[in-house]
């Protein structure tokens, strides 16, 4: 949680995360490379700078292809929500890992060109009005160009100071970058008819993104958004102690009725963070505490502890005939809401 | 040449944006200064997102749902995502040439 900023906020999961992270990459390039240098043919030798360049190249896409999984398999399968943790050093990695690549295509193929190599490489292909042959390098750049830009407003800061949809929408631009990478990997490597290994693995990678995605919307796809007031909920026996279930009120909110006891309070589900999912996280130290990154909240104002400062909407509820119904229109972030009061007879 | 202005307009705002308005427009960064170098490439990227983020809080004019995720902006986008790339794909295949098929390379002249 902030106080005042700071450049990361480092933890042992993140130290031990990163590192491992970082080994299995230096690990990838070095058998990319040991593994290519003997594929390499006599007849049309492999210049070591390519394999470098190819070892990066495609470290970068697996690590975006595996970076886009993860999302739709949170939201498919509850199992995989420890692996979103620390997705944000992932990506500034893989920009790293991206960049490298590129360095070493300008270093191999531009190094003595009479203009700026950046503009050597922009300016190098026209092609732009077939299909096979496109110039494949504007797609890597503008790639990377996102890449970049969403690396740069990764930190915390970013997303308080752009506000949340903002900043969202923002970072909806992966999803670009990964179609431009597609795009550039298809009409690039992937056309070498002499590597149908990595021409195989790139497809089925880039296809089970594809196919993540349309069955995480498949299951999420049907929310009813009839306009009523009060949205019912749920009984309260249906919460455990010290946990949360999930409304969905619209496809763009969703709520969290957190329960303490006999204490029943309803919070956006959305922590002021990252946007974490609050109603999968649960009461610590009388606090709703996100299970991305520890941000805590009291569950009847949605206030941080002091000194902390971050907010999050609550919402009015209503208990009848045994079951919570929550008022559709959300409080101002930090309202006070009286909780609602029920005895849940425990079973045994 | 217009991405060197561009970055050179970046610069100033950075520098601006970093010494005198981020702590009056966001508490958390008053007196937090080590942190401000890693906003530069930041600034530097997206600085008229910046500077119009800087008018709407001057102002006053944040709207009430700043919390909010655009959940269903994504939804639309990753779907719209998701046709996309099996199109590519499956186009890049359809045009992926066989090596079996090509004339076999030959040489031009003796290696002397």
């Amino acid at each position: 949680m902030s106080v005042k900023y700071v450049p990361v906020q480092w933890n042992k999961n993140k130290w031990g995360y990163d590192a491992v992270l970082v080994a299995l990459v230096v690990a990838y390039i070095l058998i990319f490379i040991r593994l290519g240098t003997p594929a390499a043919e006599l007849a049309r030798p492999l210049d070591y700078a390519i394999l470098r360049m190819r070892a990066f190249g495609t470290c970068a896409f697996w690590m975006l292809t595996i970076i886009l999984c993860i999302g739709p398999l949170a939201r498919l399968d509850k199992r995989f929500l420890p692996v979103l943790y620390n997705r944000r050093h992932f990506g500034v990695l893989t920009t790293v890992v991206a960049f490298t690549h590129a360095m070493y295509v300008l270093g191999w193929y531009f190094s003595f060109s009479p203009q700026s190599q950046w503009l050597a490489l922009l300016s190098s292909a026209t092609g732009f009005g077939q299909f096979l042959g496109f110039p494949i390098e504007i797609l890597g750049v503008s790639a990377l160009f996102i890449l970049a830009v969403l690396s740069a407003t990764s930190h915390d800061f970013w997303l308080s100071f752009l506000s949340a949809p903002v900043w969202k929408t923002l970072h909806l631009l992966i999803y670009a970058a990964y179609v431009l990478v597609v795009g550039h990997v298809a009409l690039g490597y992937f056309q070498d008819g002499a590597n149908l290994t990595f021409a195989t693995l790139f497809a089925l990678g880039a296809l089970t993104v594809s196919g993540l995605h349309l069955a995480a919307w498949f299951k999420e796809r049907k929310v009813d958004e009839t306009i009523i007031d009060w949205v019912k909920a749920c009984r309260p026996e249906d919460i455990p102690d010290k946990r949360a279930a999930i409304v969905t009120l619209s496809k763009d909110e969703r709520v969290a009725i957190f329960r303490s006891g006999k204490s029943f309070s309803a919070v956006s589900n959305a922590c002021a963070h990252q946007g974490g999912p609050l109603g999968e996280g649960k009461i610590v130290y009388g606090c709703v505490t996100c299970p991305w990154h520890g941000f805590s909240y009291k569950a009847r104002n949605g206030r941080s502890p002091a000194p902390f400062t971050e907010m999050i909407p609550t919402y009015n509820m209503k208990l009848e005939e045994g079951v919570l119904y929550i008022d559709r229109k959300a409080n101002q972030p930090g309202t006070d809401v009286e909780p609602i009061i029920y005895e849940v007879a425990e079973d045994g | 040449m217009i991405f060197t202005w561009y970055i050179y307009a970046g610069m100033a705002v950075a520098a601006v944006f970093l010494l005198f308005g981020l702590g009056r427009l966001d508490e958390n960064a008053q007196g937090a200064w080590v942190f401000r170098p890693l906003l530069i490439p930041g600034v530097l990227l997206i600085w008229p997102l910046v500077i119009w983020r800087c008018v709407i809080l001057w102002r006053g004019e944040e709207k009430l749902d700043r919390h909010r995720m655009p959940r269903r902006r994504q939804e639309r986008v990753a779907v719209v995502f998701a046709c996309a790339i099996p199109i590519i794909i499956f186009a890049a295949m359809f045009v992926r040439q066989d090596p079996a098929a090509l004339p076999p390379p030959i040489q031009l002249e003796a290696a002397k």
